[in-house]
């Protein structure tokens, strides 16, 4: 079995307990907030359409990972480390079942994927953790690069050359 | 003459030296081959009952109720779930599978327990709870605070997948001793004495037959009626006898009296339940009395044990007074011998047979859920790695959300009857209840009553759709923004379509009534069928076939106007497949029922993994689902929020079919999806709409459901825009009825409306995040 290190999670940890200690260039990363909170600190108040469907689109959606999902996450990552993909696989599916938009597991599970030798999968995976990741630059961008190494197994070098690039706009932006 | 004679003496005389070698000869081969043939039977009566002794069923497991801080889970369904797991409940828990209580707060001692990912120890903990949550989770021992636990999952059935059998396996040591007692006593009272042939006892039948002249008298011995089980055939012949007493004695040699009592046990004959027999006394008692064997009393005892000798001839059904007589019979011989005290036996002599009517009554928990769990292990494994004996499947079902779900489809059934004076019993129903990220199948419901293993609704009953398509006939639409917004007009006026072949097709709209012009989102809310139908020709056809092969729809499309209103048929785990790519934000994803299995060994052997397909860009699933919370606000779903709090962020869809035949409903709020169908088996009609009926049921379901949170999913290129509905353009402060409706970017409407007197636009909340994020 190849070890294998789940690269995103140190990161993880730091977004998690250290807000705004990152090394990349200044992202602008709003604090997280619990999904099903109100209101953004400074968000204006959104206007609400006759029928009570509330008029708010993208919002960005950072989740603070509760501490059982912190501890999956872990879990993953040991099992990962020690070569056992399969159930790192297992592992962070537990967390989703917990969690299941955030963006941050979909994307674990992708990177697992990927080292299982499931590139298109992989690529799927991404692709759904960007679905749940708007507004949120920083994970798209890691998804994108995710992206262009599952086209890059798959033997399509065009289309990782172009999702890199939209992982590097997704950087400067 | 003399030489010949001389000649001919002589060879008489070899003649009878080689007659008695030839006979010797014989006699060898003979043993040999007698030899032979016993070691035959040895062979294929030991391979019989190593394999039936061996063959445990798979045993399917139910989730794991994991445990942490803020888990939606009251204490009354915590309870509920260690009941099921049989856990004790005592003053002081202080060994596994045991559980205090005080107040809100649980001292459980879980059991360890080997799951997919390895095994798993023995937990201590305490869990609180408050309102509907876990409130807080520590370790019992050092009062630290846990993150997750997870409890041991409920057992929920058993089968064995290659012979699509159920069957209840005893162990000798759970069989109450009356019952062999009085088995023993009834078949083979020589049982522990003999060496699995009882001469006595053939020429006491013998006699006994000739004296009647018919076969009043087996004297078979058990385990001689064990063999013939082994080898299930009518055939009385004398050979066969001989057989079956050879192994019989082979048995013996073998194996104890004890292992061969279970076996028998665990194979006798004992009914026929349509096409399935019904072999053992565990799978007998479900049948019969629909109870496990421990819970049975002495006459019924007698009842099973008399049933032996004919289960055809005795049926209880069918023969009700020759049962009880054989009964009766088994009770006197109890009481003959002191294994039941006289007046005891008198007393159930009396008792009636209390058998309960005939059905096909699943022995499974959830025969429903398990049919689909069987059917994918049919789907994914080759026949030998089914026959892999003692399996261990992980399922996703949530007994929780099935128990909720039984109880909400019966009783909501029941209402429905009550409430429109149908005739009770009449109507039937199916529900799914999936995850919507994962597609995990949750509970599933395949009929109102959750106990019967027939027909299972939830996965054949193919049925007509109606509106329930509308939204891939919107998706097609919404996928060219250049063309088609949420605010296109579209035309509800009276159509009539000839097709090439002459065929003319008038489709009308539910309140007879035309609507002129509707904006498009509001033609889904309200489910008009000639816009809707306008939009479907417009489009094309072929296109729509092809969006809803994109959304996971196998079956066959008969390309024809009338698709677009909903002319196929489909199951409800099929519609909740269709429902669930719109559910997930167009992500395909599988429905799974199955999450792990393992090899006997507790090895890993499989496992379902979770994966998705991007098949349609989220942005128009986006518009769609809007769409689909209109119809939940304003549209044919709004009595939804009579009964459900205001701020609960829920779409769905109703549907009905002509002549009210089927009432569908489809929805998804938080992380659940749930299909509910109702209708008729005779396919008559129910007075009902998708509204009236399976609306209701599914709205009862979800009121069960804490607040899950949003379930909107989320597109970056979506901004928000004023819309007069009326006109369909853009609208400001001077516009009563103004509504927010989501756009791809750019393919709003540019003009105003009448009503819009050019005050300052609402701000965009797009560009408000764009500033944000800058």
């Amino acid at each position: 079995m190849i070890s294998y290190r789940l690269t995103g999670i140190p990161v993880v940890l730091l977004l998690l307990f250290m807000q705004g200690c990152s090394t990349s260039p200044p992202v602008p990363y709003p604090p997280p907030v619990v999904e099903q909170g109100g209101t953004l600190p400074g968000e204006p108040a959104r206007p609400v359409t006759p029928g009570g469907i509330q008029a708010q689109p993208a919002r960005p959606t950072v989740t603070t990972s509760s501490p059982a999902v912190v501890a999956l996450l872990g879990q993953a990552e040991n099992q990962a480390n020690t070569g056992n993909l399969e159930a790192a696989a297992a592992s962070l599916e537990r967390a989703i079942r917990i969690e299941p938009r955030n963006p941050l597991l979909w994307y674990h599970l992708a990177t697992v994927k990927l080292a299982q030798q499931e590139a298109a999968q992989a690529e799927q995976l991404a692709v759904k953790s960007n679905s749940l990741a708007a507004g949120n630059r920083m994970q798209q961008s890691r998804n994108w690069r995710l992206i262009g190494r599952a086209r890059q197994a798959l033997g399509d070098g065009t289309g990782a050359r172009a999702a890199e690039r939209r992982a590097r706009e997704l950087e400067n932006h | 003459m003399a030489r010949r004679r001389k000649r001919g003496r002589r060879k008489s005389r070899r003649k009878v030296v080689s007659h008695r070698s030839l006979w010797s000869r014989l006699l060898l081969l003979l043993c040999l081959l007698l030899a032979g043939y016993v070691g035959y039977l040895d062979l294929q009566v030991r391979q019989q009952f190593d394999g039936k002794r061996w063959s445990l069923p798979a045993r399917v497991y139910a989730r794991p109720l994991e445990l942490y801080v803020g888990r939606e889970l009251t204490a009354d369904q915590f309870q509920t779930e260690l009941r099921a797991l049989y856990y004790l409940p005592v003053d002081a828990a202080t060994q596994p599978g045991r559980f205090s209580k005080n107040r809100n707060v649980f001292h459980v001692i879980t059991r360890p327990f080997t799951f997919w990912d390895g095994q798993q120890n023995s937990a201590n903990l305490r869990v609180g709870f408050s309102g509907d949550k876990v409130s807080a989770l520590t370790d019992a021992r050092t009062g630290r605070p846990a993150s997750l636990a997870r409890l041991d999952p409920v057992l929920v059935g058993s089968f064995y997948p290659a012979h699509n059998e159920d069957r209840v396996l005893l162990k000798l040591d759970d069989v109450p001793v009356s019952l062999t007692d009085a088995l023993i006593a009834i078949e083979d009272r020589g049982f522990y004495k003999h060496h699995g042939v009882a001469p006595l006892a053939i020429l006491r039948a013998l006699w006994a037959n000739v004296r009647a002249r018919g076969v009043v008298q087996g004297g078979s011995t058990l385990t001689q009626q064990l063999v013939k089980n082994f080898f299930l055939s009518s055939e009385r012949s004398l050979t066969r006898k001989l057989n079956e007493a050879i192994m019989a004695l082979l048995l013996e040699m073998h194996y104890e009296k004890d292992e061969i009592l279970e076996a028998y046990l665990n194979e006798v004959y004992l009914g026929q339940d349509g096409n399935r027999a019904v072999h053992g006394f565990g799978l007998a008692s479900h049948f019969y009395f629909e109870k496990p064997l421990a819970e049975l009393n002495v006459e019924q005892y007698a009842l099973l044990v008399g049933l032996v000798k004919g289960p055809s001839y005795y049926n209880p059904r069918r023969h009700p007074e020759r049962a009880r007589a054989r009964r009766n019979l088994v009770l006197d011989v109890m009481a003959e011998l002191g294994l039941v005290d006289t007046a005891e036996a008198e007393r159930a002599s009396n008792r009636p047979l209390e058998v309960t009517k005939q059905g096909r009554k699943a022995i499974n928990t959830f025969p429903a859920f398990l049919d689909l769990v069987r059917r994918q292990l049919q789907r994914d494994y080759r026949d030998e790695d089914i026959t892999s004996e003692g399996l261990t499947i992980f399922t996703t079902l949530d007994p929780q959300l099935q128990w909720q779900l039984e109880r909400t489809l019966a009783s909501g059934l029941q209402g429905l009857e009550k409430g429109r004076r149908i005739e009770g019993g009449k109507l039937e129903g199916a529900a799914v209840v999936t995850s919507v990220q994962g597609g995990e199948v949750l509970a599933l419901a395949g009929g109102r009553d959750p106990k019967f293993a027939g027909f299972n609704r939830a996965l054949d009953a193919h049925r007509q759709v109606g509106s329930l398509l509308k939204p891939a006939v919107y998706l097609t639409a919404l996928e060219k923004p250049e063309r088609y917004t949420l605010a296109t007009l579209l035309d509800d006026s009276p159509l009539t379509y000839t097709a090439r072949n002459g065929t003319v097709w008038k489709p009308g709209n539910y309140d007879k009534m035309s609507h002129g012009e509707v904006p498009l989102y509001q033609a889904l809310a309200h489910s008009y069928n000639i816009s809707t139908a306008r939009l479907g020709l417009d489009l094309g056809i072929d296109s729509i076939v092809a969006t809803l092969r994109r959304l996971g729809v196998e079956q066959r499309l008969n390309p024809y106007p009338s698709l677009v209103l909903g002319a196929v048929e489909m199951s409800p785990l099929q519609v909740t497949g269709l429902y669930q790519t719109f559910a997930s934000g167009g992500f395909l994803t599988p429905l799974r029922a199955i999450n792990a299995v393992l090899a006997a060994d507790k090895t890993p052997l499989q496992r379902y993994s979770l994966s998705v397909r991007a098949v349609v860009d989220p942005a128009p699933v986006y518009l769609v689902n809007t769409a689909l919370r209109y119809v939940v606000r304003e549209g044919t779903g709004r009595a939804l929020y009579q009964v459900l709090p205001e701020g609960r962020d829920i779409a769905g869809k109703t549907g009905t079919t002509d002549d009210l035949r089927d009432s569908w409903f489809a929805g998804f709020s938080g992380d659940r999806l749930s299909v509910v169908w109702i209708g008729r088996d005779d396919n008559a009609s129910t007075g009902l709409t998708g509204s009236s009926g399976a609306l209701l049921i599914w709205r009862d379901l979800f009121r069960h459901f804490g607040n899950p949170g949003t379930s909107r999913t989320v597109a970056e290129n979506i901004e928000y825009q004023d819309i007069d509905p009326a006109t369909g353009l853009l609208a400001d402060a001077g516009c009563k009825d103004a509504v927010q409706l989501p756009f791809i970017a750019g393919s709003g409407p540019h003009e105003n409306a009448p009503c819009a007197r050019g005050d300052q636009v609402l701000p965009n909340p797009v560009d408000w995040f764009k500033e944000l994020f800058q």
